[in-house]
């Protein structure tokens, strides 16, 4: 049974509250919302669950469970760095995943998170990349988060950054945002139970939603970095 | 391991530049004072950058850049999600690492002005990222936005009451605007300005170097 004292601890890292900078970031939703006179009709389910099941169960979360499987090993982690920047092919997304990353190591460093600043320190130097999903991965192991409990958190996380953009854009209502995420948990939960092998590739293929992500800002309206 | 235990309150103590913030709603003067102080500390022989923090577009971050006043690398701009409060006081994380980065790239620079997104009169800065701040209004925004007392105006370390010029022509009384801020922040520092014609600004750069950069 897991401690209450490691469960309150999971609450802590996964709530929004806890800075990272993911605020400032939309994965492609403001842009692909700007531009549905030549994208189509902009629907936050699709949009929701595409993000979900073709990023981040096969990328992001692979990423995050072999960076927590590296027990903090960081010149490994910064191979798994190299090999994230390397599959995410729109700029973008890699620029937002690596200021993400970023943000989440300033917090834990300051906050005193093992091997934070070491990391951190790394990508100052240009040694490791920092992405948002490698660092979170290390940073939960190193917080003695289980590994089950760093993919929950992360697709909780990619999931409410989303429907939050959306609420900030107008596009949905608060309270309407709740009943996305009642939908997609389910989606999250299930997607998470494919077993990870060692070195699994990370794929990840929206085509639509890096097309928006590379026309983003032609509206003149840029409130999300990506 | 323990890890709650391990965990510490942030560390306050920083070796680096001074950060600056400053705040106060869209339109008051927070991209034009950044504009008149920057030459005021060249003159004054110190090592400037500036973050911005551009609500819509990156607007501030391109106009401080065009100025010709200072080194377009010096100025970075960071989004602000939607949200101009967030990214200076609940989440700063995406300011720090910009200002550590500048940091990084310019290890003379001495002190960094963070310019937040227009906001209401209650939003300020988180002191995780900043070490002093200013919160700018304006004359033209009306006489009674003392007495609102916004967090924002009573909290800051330095008041700005902008666009003096303007006074006479919106019914303003100066005088009891200065009274009014003066009582709702407890005798905290306020200055006019006027960035258009430069008035109040030597006044405002020499603050900035007795109280933050001890010169």
């Amino acid at each position: 049974m897991i401690s209450r004292d490691k469960i309150l601890r999971t609450f802590q890292h996964a709530d929004s509250q806890f800075p990272s900078g993911a605020f400032a970031f939309s994965q492609g939703l403001e842009a692909f919302s700007q531009q549905q006179d030549r994208l189509g009709k902009f629907d936050l389910w699709n949009f929701l669950y595409a993000q979900i099941v073709h990023r981040w169960a096969s990328s992001e979360r692979i990423a995050i469970i072999r960076a927590h499987r590296l027990n903090s090993d960081l010149d490994a982690l910064a191979d798994l760095d190299a090999e994230v920047e390397a599959s995410t092919i729109s700029e973008p997304l890699r620029v937002g995943s690596r200021r993400n990353g970023m943000g989440l190591l300033t917090t834990h460093e300051r906050i005193g998170t093992p091997y934070a600043k070491a990391y951190r320190g790394m990508v100052r130097d240009g040694k490791a990349l920092g992405h948002v999903a490698v660092v979170q991965g290390f940073l939960w192991n190193a917080l003695e988060i289980e590994e089950d409990g760093a993919v929950l958190m992360s697709g909780y996380q990619s999931a409410a950054s989303l429907t939050t953009a959306a609420v900030r854009l107008g596009l949905v209502g608060a309270i309407d945002a709740q009943a996305y995420l009642t939908k997609i948990l389910p989606v999250i939960a299930q997607v998470s139970c494919s077993p990870v092998s060692e070195n699994e590739p990370l794929r990840a293929f929206i085509p639509l939603s890096e097309i928006a992500i590379s026309l983003h800002g032609a509206t003149g309206q840029r409130l999300f970095s990506n | 391991m323990n890890v709650s235990v391990q965990h510490s309150l942030a560390l306050k103590s920083r070796i680096g530049a001074a950060r600056v913030g400053i705040g106060g709603p869209v339109g008051s003067g927070k991209t034009a004072l950044i504009e008149r102080l920057i030459p005021c500390f060249s003159r004054r022989g110190v090592s400037l950058a500036v973050v911005t923090n551009d609500l819509v577009t990156a607007e501030d971050a391109n106009r401080i850049r065009r100025s010709g006043l200072i080194d377009p690398n010096r100025v970075a701009a960071v989004e602000a999600g939607a949200c101009p409060h967030t990214v200076i006081r609940e989440d700063p994380t995406l300011n720090i690492a910009a200002a550590d980065d500048l940091e990084a790239r310019f290890p003379d620079v001495e002190l960094i002005l963070i310019e937040s997104g227009g906001d209401n009169l209650a939003s300020t800065f988180s002191l995780d990222l900043v070490d002093w701040w200013m919160f700018v209004i304006d004359v033209a925004g009306g006489d009674d936005i003392p007495r609102k007392n916004g967090p924002g105006l009573i909290k800051c370390d330095l008041l700005i009451i902008n666009k003096t010029d303007l006074a006479p022509h919106v019914g303003v009384d100066l005088g009891r605007m200065e009274r009014e801020a003066g009582e709702a922040r407890n005798g905290k520092p306020l200055s006019f300005t006027n960035c258009r014609h430069q008035k109040g600004i030597e006044e405002v750069a020499d603050r900035l170097m007795s109280e933050v950069l001890f010169r």
